[in-house]
């Protein structure tokens, strides 16, 4: 009996052509013999079934498939029957048996080769990388009529069946890269693995399925949706070239297949027609061969070349095969799209609150529905929010791309000793609680102690020690409270700005950055153990006292003193103007602001920075607010900027 | 754009120059920078920038710089770095920083007036008692004599900053009247306009009342024809 035929469990070739892997349809993905990465165009569930008809002589319908896919995140099963793939060969074997010395009966053989079911399963690694494997179960049945002899009285002959069933596990893998939405490939195995039963007559060894490894490469080059061009090529030489494309709800594809162990060189060809929506897809394929067909032929071709595919080979008939596919979703269909974000605001955690009015990041979201939708931004940031913080919604018209802002907020208690690059996962969100899009990007955050230059953001570090500097200043105070007693209420605040100034400076020195970098700044509390700081530093702490004891301060950013920034402070002396005199005897001294109630108050400049006594402060603070904010009209120029606390 | 060019321009006029006292007759004194104390002011004395002069009855003094001069009456009182020519567009960036230095807060109220407003509120306008040696009075008086000897955009500086720390000087409409004019007289209409509404609430004299009804009747038909 023969022992080498080439019966090969299958190769690259599907029903209903090769697509790729363009998602605007699903049905083809449902072909093991070209997807064996298992990969899926499908949001949630998918149902498919393949009913088709053989026109071998008779017309011969048969259920070719029936398959289910899911998707679970980033990982995608499916298993499917496949009653209609096999192919079924009835030999004469040559021996006759005489009945009744008048009639002759010929021994028939017949050998049948299915695929039963399989399963896939795949990963999808990112965007670019989805990886699976598809396993396949074929079972062999022969059957061999023979004739026995039976010997007994007399010699007679006995026709009987012998026959053995063989199965077959067949494991295959794939790997999908998709370089961009142009341009996509796939390499994938050809009867990588084979697990099979050992036979047990001998009669039928030589016709079981071979497993000659091979692999196929594809590519796919996506200029446009309604044109996508795809080539497949097998290492048997073998290969397919396709046209796709998808249109206003209606598909189209052309394969043409060159199959190495057929006549002629384009064996025929697969066109496929259709339409889908978002829930079902209905796909009329069908497979034209280019040789003659036909019913019959001689054993000895068979027993020479075999077949390579079960479905796909010399003896195959022309095909119809109508394709269905449900696309079942429990979640909403993806309504916006998230291109990019743009971080546009470094992360300074001190400033919790500055993030809630001035976004530190800008998205730009396109509406890929065909209504107008509510898109909501949020972002999370790995090490500062637990949760995702939420910005405003937008809404968006139907194709629109929008500037969408993303706001956060940093937990006042949040710190962090140093810089860290940290990630912010920004989603966007249309219409339920899961986001439709979502996209990663690496975020600085800074120290606690960081400061982005503006003096308005002064305050941030100003308010951070509250509880310290109400402590540090109520211990002062109470240590004055002989001389505090016996003032009039109304210099109260100018006294207890002197009382606290006074202990200030015992404590602490000027001294340059201590960290030697412009952009740090010390809380209050640090200002005091360290025993000094910078300009920033003391007004900082000398305002944080003053403002947790209740006096209103307010900071003057001197934004041109030479090369150099400089900052003091102002407080409200909260004395009227014909209060002054209470104060001092020169009016320059001071100048007046309203207060909210539309009344004048007394307030006067402190360099923080002149460690003498508050008088010596309190006069060059003057001087230089006078020089450089009023007689250079610095305030009116933008040169000088005063900026309230609260 | 308007801001930054006016600020060049500004350059020049506030570099420093050096007064000397001349002519000084009766109660002229001194005070420098931060000092709490008045210094008599000799014959020939050298002012710096950031000094105050005043003087008291029956005295006055001849202030001399190297570009500018300035005579000082009696009950006058005025500080060095107002004795400088300003033009109309620095005029309107020192109204305009009253504002700044006052940055009213956000409370839900927009006050869109071009310059503060300041004083009591309306119906509790009195002329108050009055001394000659008021040191807010010698301050306008001062502002006067700074008008008089052609420093007109600074005297108007010089008094609206003495209104704001001598609230009572603002309730003498003949001064308020007398700095109005001079904002008119230099085009700066909104601004005399909010003046003289300003004005019209203090108890006026019948030629007072006339004169502020006049002003504001004219501004009103030059702004509406602009």
């Amino acid at each position: 009996m023969a022992l080498n035929l080439n019966i090969l469990p299958q190769s690259s070739f599907g029903l209903t052509g090769y697509w790729g892997l363009q998602e605007s349809v699903t049905i083809p993905f449902y072909n093991y013999e070209s997807n064996s990465s298992n990969y899926f165009g499908i949001k949630d569930w998918g149902i498919s079934l393949q009913y088709g008809a053989e026109f071998s002589g008779s017309i011969n319908s048969s259920l070719y498939l029936l398959a289910l896919a899911k998707k679970l995140g980033n990982h995608s099963l499916s298993a499917r029957f496949t009653p209609g793939y096999q192919k079924e060969f009835l030999f004469a074997t040559g021996e006759s048996i005489i009945i009744n010395d008048t009639t002759t009966q010929s021994l028939k053989a017949n050998y049948n080769y299915k695929e039963l079911f399989g399963i896939g399963y795949s990963y999808k690694f990112d965007e670019q990388f989805n990886a699976g494997l598809v396993v396949r179960f074929f079972s062999q049945d022969f059957n061999r009529e023979i004739v026995k002899p039976v010997y007994g009285d007399t010699l007679y002959l006995v026709r009987e069946a012998i026959n053995e069933k063989v199965n077959m596990w067949n494991v295959d893998i794939g790997i999908d890269f998709i370089l961009n939405k142009q341009f996509q490939f796939r390499a994938a195995s050809i009867n990588l693995v084979n697990v099979k039963d050992e036979f047990t007559n001998e009669e039928f060894q030589g016709f079981e399925m071979d497993q000659k490894r091979g692999a196929f490469l594809t590519a796919s080059y996506m200029p446009a949706e309604f044109f996508n061009f795809h080539l497949l090529y097998e290492t048997s030489n073998s290969f397919q070239v396709s046209a796709t494309g998808y249109a206003k709800g209606f598909t189209y594809g052309l394969t043409a297949f060159h199959d190495y162990y057929q006549e002629p060189y384009i064996a025929g060809v697969v066109p496929a027609v259709g339409y889908r929506t978002n829930l079902f897809e209905i796909l009329l394929s069908g497979v034209k061969y280019f040789s003659e067909r036909n019913t019959d032929a001689s054993f000895s071709k068979f027993y020479e070349e075999g077949i390579h595919n079960i479905i796909n080979n010399r003896y195959s008939f022309d095909k119809v095969v109508l394709s269905l596919a449900l696309n079942i979703s429990s979640k909403p269909e993806k309504q916006v799209e998230l291109i990019d974000v743009e971080i546009v605001r470094d992360i300074y955690p001190t400033f919790y609150d500055k993030y809630i009015d001035q976004p530190f990041a800008y998205g730009r979201v396109v509406n890929i529905s065909d209504k107008p939708v509510s898109v909501i931004p949020s972002v999370k940031i790995e090490g500062i929010t637990d949760d995702k913080i939420q910005s405003p919604p937008q809404m968006l018209a139907p194709g629109d791309t929008a500037k969408v802002p993303f706001y956060l907020i940093i937990p006042d208690n949040y710190v962090i000793d140093k810089a860290t690059l940290s990630y912010a996962d920004f989603y966007v969100t249309a219409s339920s609680n899961e986001p439709d899009a979502q996209l990663q990007k690496a975020a600085l955050i800074n120290s606690i102690n960081s400061w982005d230059g503006n003096v308005a953001n002064l305050r941030y570090f100003i308010m951070r020690d509250q509880d310290f500097s109400m402590n540090y200043a109520k211990s002062v105070l109470s240590d004055n409270k002989s001389t505090l007693d016996t003032i009039p209420f109304a210099i109260s605040a100018f006294i207890k700005s002197k009382i606290l100034f006074n202990d200030f400076v015992k404590r602490l020195v000027y001294t340059s950055d201590p960290r030697a970098t412009a952009e740090n700044v010390q809380f209050p509390k640090q200002t005091i153990e360290l025993k000094g700081g910078d300009c920033d530093d003391l007004s900082v702490a000398y305002s944080s006292l003053l403002e947790s004891v209740g006096i209103q301060t307010a900071l003057v950013d001197y934004k041109e003193d030479g090369e150099i920034r400089h900052v003091n402070v102002l407080l409200n002396t909260k004395l009227s103007p014909t209060q002054a005199k209470f104060i001092t005897t020169n009016d320059s001294k001071f100048f007046i602001r309203k207060n909210e109630q539309g009344n004048d108050e007394i307030w006067i400049p402190i360099e923080t920075t002149s460690l003498t006594d508050f008088d010596e402060a309190w006069n060059v603070g003057v001087e230089k607010f006078n020089r450089e904010a009023l007689v250079k009209l610095g305030l009116a120029t933008g040169k000088v900027e005063i900026i309230d606390v609260y | 754009m308007k801001i930054f060019i006016i600020a060049l321009l500004l350059i020049p006029s506030i570099i420093a120059q050096e007064f000397k006292a001349a002519d000084v007759e009766g109660d002229v004194k001194y005070r420098s920078g931060t000092s709490e104390e008045w210094v008599e002011v000799k014959e020939g004395a050298a002012l710096r920038s950031d000094d105050f002069v005043i003087t008291g009855a029956k005295s006055s003094v001849l202030i001399k710089g190297s570009k500018n001069i300035i005579n000082l009456e009696e009950f006058t009182a005025v500080s060095i770095s107002s004795i400088k020519t300003m033009s109309t567009d620095d005029l309107l960036l020192a109204l305009a920083m009253e504002d700044m230095i006052n940055a009213p807060k956000p409370n839900g109220k927009n006050n869109s007036s071009n310059t503060a407003v300041y004083g009591n509120k309306e119906g509790q306008s009195k002329n108050p008692e009055l001394k000659a040696d008021d040191f807010g009075i010698k301050r306008l008086n001062g502002a006067v004599q700074l008008a008089k000897s052609g420093f007109k955009e600074s005297s108007v500086v010089f008094a609206k900053e003495t209104y704001r720390k001598y609230p009572d000087s603002k309730q003498i409409p003949s001064y308020r009247i007398y700095f109005a004019d001079i904002l008119y007289e230099k085009g700066l209409y909104e601004e005399a306009l909010g003046d003289y509404l300003d004005i019209a609430k203090l108890d006026l004299s019948k030629e007072e009342k006339s004169k502020v009804e006049s002003q504001t009747q004219s501004i009103n038909k030059i702004l509406l024809n602009n």
